[in-house]
């Protein structure tokens, strides 16, 4: 195959910004979209509540600096403050990009983009298309890539990253069409695969897709991966499923009750109340479990999220999708009932580390969106700020590698590689006396994670984690697929995805018995305080012969001096 | 607390099975599992899957109903697996507890539940189903549009639409011709030709006016029915179809001669005169090169259509044609409302 200029790994948000502005930068690049689903499907479209902006639509006095102090402060300061500047200097721009490309903003009556308020931030500046804010984008970002002619590689799951020193010659990729593995010599990658809290299986509101194989075959190929320890948990996921209630709920003015039928937030956030940070709402609804005052069900306690107070008709026209969902998962109509809730595994703060221009330490390699950690998030995102991080950077990353493709000189992928590979997989399809289910080790993950590993976490639960995990490691050897069929074998690669998150579930373990601190997301019981003399930086985490092994970066700093976080 | 147990029921899945390497044609497979009221019909099958047969092929995504991957036929019709309860199933089988799971149809089928969504993307590009923004690229970024709550009206419902193909399986037309455009596809278009952000509408319509257009839809309303997102989809189709023969003045196509020699008919005799029909839509050079050796059957049969003259007006004409004035003059005076 013909080497590409540009290679990018995924079709969400972050990978279509890029392919776009990629082509606009330079149109005769050699450009290719790889994605394991086709573009459509990918987990922007998930993404409910909107984007934020200081466009000052809605909030005349709104401005950059308060969206930069906002996302700051949310990051419990492990943001670097450089980054955050671009993020939310570029928002204004970005959103009005969207919006001339025909993205369906919602709109106010003197005919701007509508703005509503969301969590932990100052004023009303998150941009929002009804609930549907991420699907809307997404097929509009897709829709301009069918237009500008981007070449797409649809459902080609991702294997490795081939290296030559501490360089890229490109990627390895198996076609689920035809279970060929192919090489894809690339003089440059962008790896924009979205996030890894999946691997929270059942207490997370990911899409089963969301499995971090980006920052996996990146970790594999010795590029390091920062702050993996903070993995937001978003309060309102459904009790039984986990799938999400939008953060808009609560901007449109839902309350949180527990079952004394207190609005319990005023123990915890007296100003913002259901507006508090994610982290902080999280940790204040399994505080209330805890001790008590939740609800019981046989899928375990849960708490309500209460919108009946907010009329028919803004339930309808606003939240929509939220009101469906409730229907289908919950049985449960949000117009005459609360939703039960409870907090679970949404986003991952870490990822691949680059810099602010989407480069990792590997030539040719880079990364943005959710796989990547710029750091604009730090310890803690706030809503409204991830499509804003995939659209800013995917579109700033897209331009670098454009930018910089032809700098490297391509290199052939040699055959015995893919070969290698190809040989790989099949292994896990030979016969052998004792093998393991995937199925159940998928669960199991997800269990010890959120057991170990979940909002609340201390140093010997931590160490239990560490230790199960290296044990569905070794179990991992024995797995089994026993669909042996070369066409679109979706077994295999669900065994891959597993391998996937189990490697990057040590990370985040790792990355958390090592934090002796409370910080945004990373709870220690054992150390509730944010201790800034000694983790004021951020943890890095390299391969080391299949065992994690850590580093730490300074934390940019900028005007705004440290400051204790309250809401 | 007492423990609140749900009903369990031994469910069969009647799975349609097909793999490219080894079959010829798809085959069903019967799967019985336990399984707990309000549990989705995806997970059922995540459930075979994991605990019984590895090898059952589907796809699956997001879980919520919003991405858009599951889309197979469920009891015969279209829909999203991860939306769909089983129990509410259980009422429409026609074997007791025997629920059918076949792939989408008017799709290549890939293997068991897995279809092509290739031809779909390509008709995507084929009627530029994306905004080509009337403002240069270079300014980009720099204003936003502003857009009046009545036009976003007219595209808000369509950008629902997450190309699941529920509408694309069920299509009676695509069926008969893959060519076909589709309902997802016009409907993507009518969104696109109804924003003001949009320059391309008057390329996109001509090429929604050549064969297997927009013209081919028969109005089942097989689409919006099944539509998951319930989007009134024939509204797109008819869009599309007033865009083509009013604004746009492109009335030299088959089209809008077939629309408008039916509209004539039944103004002047309330039925169709469907004897002359195909020479005042498609001229008489095509309908005697075309439908002469179909006449001749239709005689043989003696299936013909009576002759003009003997087409009498329907009952109840006088009233009827007052009517069809007045419904006349009322759109009109809606389309200049709109304007």
């Amino acid at each position: 195959m013909k080497p590409f200029d540009i290679v990018v790994v995924g079709g969400g948000g972050a990978g279509l910004y890029a392919a776009m502005e990629a082509m606009k930068v330079n149109p005769s690049l050699n450009i290719a979209v790889l994605s394991k689903v086709y573009p459509n499907r990918s987990h922007t479209s998930a993404a409910q509540g909107g984007a934020n902006a200081a466009l000052a639509n809605k909030a005349k006095d709104d401005t950059v600096d308060m969206h930069i102090f906002d996302t700051i402060k949310g990051s419990d300061y492990l943001a670097d403050q450089d980054a955050v500047e671009i993020l939310c200097s570029e928002a204004p721009k970005i959103i009005r990009e969207l919006d001339n490309i025909g993205t369906p903003w919602s709109r106010m009556d003197d005919k701007t983009i509508a703005q509503r308020p969301f969590g932990g931030a100052g004023r009303p500046r998150c941009c929002y298309c009804a609930d549907k804010t991420g699907h809307t984008i997404l097929q509009s970002l897709y829709e301009q890539c069918l237009k500008k002619g981007v070449f797409f590689f649809n459902e080609y799951f991702v294997l490795n990253i081939s290296t030559s020193g501490s360089k890229s010659r490109g990627l390895v990729a198996m076609n689920m069409r035809t279970g060929k593995v192919e090489a894809f010599p690339a003089r440059t990658v962008i790896l924009a695969t979205g996030g890894y809290a999946k691997m929270y299986w059942n207490r997370s509101s990911n899409a089963a897709g969301n499995t971090g194989d980006g920052q996996a075959i990146a970790y594999r190929a010795g590029i390091p991966l920062k702050d993996m320890e903070f993995v937001q948990f978003h309060p309102t996921g459904l009790r039984k499923s986990g799938l999400l209630v939008t953060e808009g709920a609560r901007g449109e003015g839902g309350y949180l009750v527990n079952s004394d039928g207190d609005r319990f937030m005023k123990n915890y956030a007296p100003e913002k109340m259901e507006l508090g940070p994610r982290d902080l709402v999280s940790r204040s609804i399994e505080t209330e479990i805890l001790e008590g005052r939740g609800f019981d069900s046989p899928a375990g306690p849960y708490m309500h999220l209460d919108l009946t107070h907010l009329g028919a008709d803004l339930v309808k026209s606003r939240l929509p999708q939220i009101r469906e969902m409730s229907m289908y998962f919950e049985g449960v109509d949000p117009i005459d009932e609360p939703i039960p809730i409870r907090p679970t595994a949404h986003y991952s703060m870490g990822g691949i580390d680059t810099d602010n221009d989407g480069r990792t330490v590997m030539d040719g390699v880079y990364a943005a969106g959710e796989a990547a950690c710029v750091s604009v998030h730090g310890a803690n995102r706030l809503g409204g700020n991830s499509l804003l991080d995939i659209l800013v950077f995917g579109r700033i990353t897209g331009r670098t590698a454009a930018q910089e493709a032809r700098q490297f000189e391509p290199d052939e992928i040699p055959s015995s590689e893919v070969s290698a590979t190809e040989e790989e997989l099949r292994e896990y399809m030979r016969p052998s006396g004792h093998y393991e289910r995937y199925g159940a080790l998928r669960e199991e993950l997800g269990h010890t994670l959120a057991q170990n590993v979940g909002i609340f976490r201390e140093k010997s639960k931590i160490e239990k984690g560490v230790e199960e995990l290296a044990g569905l490691k070794e179990r991992f050897e024995h797995v089994r697929v026993f669909d042996t069929s070369d066409v679109y074998n979706t077994n295999l690669m669900q065994v891959m995805e597993l391998r996937n998150m189990l490697d990057l579930a040590q990370t985040v373990a790792a990355g958390a018995l090592a934090r002796e601190e409370s910080r945004g997301s990373h709870t220690r019981t054992d150390f509730p305080k944010r201790d800034d003399e000694k983790w004021h930086k951020h943890t890095l985490c390299t391969w080391d012969n299949g065992t994690p092994k850590l580093g730490e970066k300074p934390v940019t700093m900028g005007k705004y001096e440290l400051q204790e976080r309250t809401y | 607390m007492a423990e609140h147990k749900e009903e369990m029921r031994d469910i069969t899945f009647r799975i349609s099975r097909f793999n490219p390497q080894v079959d010829n044609k798809p085959y069903y497979d019967d799967y019985t599992i336990p399984v707990e009221r309000g549990i989705t019909v995806l997970r059922a099958l995540n459930y075979i899957k994991e605990h019984v047969d590895a090898t059952v092929s589907f796809r699956a995504f997001c879980q919520a109903g919003i991405c858009g991957s599951c889309g197979m036929r469920i009891n015969g019709i279209s829909k999203l697996a991860c939306t769909t309860q089983v129990w509410d199933e259980l009422e429409r089988c026609k074997v007791d507890n025997v629920i059918k799971v076949e792939p989408l149809r008017n799709m290549p089928l890939v293997k068991d539940l897995i279809v092509d969504m290739d031809p779909m993307v390509d008709k995507m590009k084929r009627y530029s189903n994306w905004v080509e923004s009337v403002m240069p690229e270079e300014k980009m970024g720099e204003k936003e549009f502003l857009v009046a709550e009545e036009e976003f009206q007219e595209y808000d419902k369509a950008t629902d639409c997450i190309l699941c193909a529920s509408c694309m399986s069920e299509c009676s037309i695509l069926r008969a011709h893959k060519d076909y455009v589709g309902p997802a596809v016009l409907l993507k278009s009518h969104r696109m030709n109804v924003d003001s952000r949009d320059g391309a509408h008057n390329r996109r319509i001509a090429e929604l006016v050549k064969d297997h257009g927009v013209w081919d839809c028969t109005h089942c309303y097989r689409c919006q029915e099944t539509c998951v997102k319930s989007i009134p989809i024939m509204d797109g189709i008819h869009g599309v179809r007033e865009d083509a023969l009013l604004s746009r003045g492109v009335k030299d196509t088959s089209g809008a001669r077939h629309a408008e020699a039916f509209m004539e008919d039944i103004r002047k005799k309330g039925k169709l005169v469907e004897a002359t029909l195909p020479i005042r839509t498609n001229g008489m050079g095509w309908t005697l090169k075309n439908l002469l050796p179909m006449a001749f059957k239709m005689i043989l049969k003696r299936r013909t259509p009576p002759p003009p003259p003997l087409v009498k007006p329907a009952k109840g004409i006088k009233k009827f044609r007052e009517e069809f004035q007045e419904m006349t003059e009322h759109v009109k005076r809606d389309k200049k409302g709109n304007k």
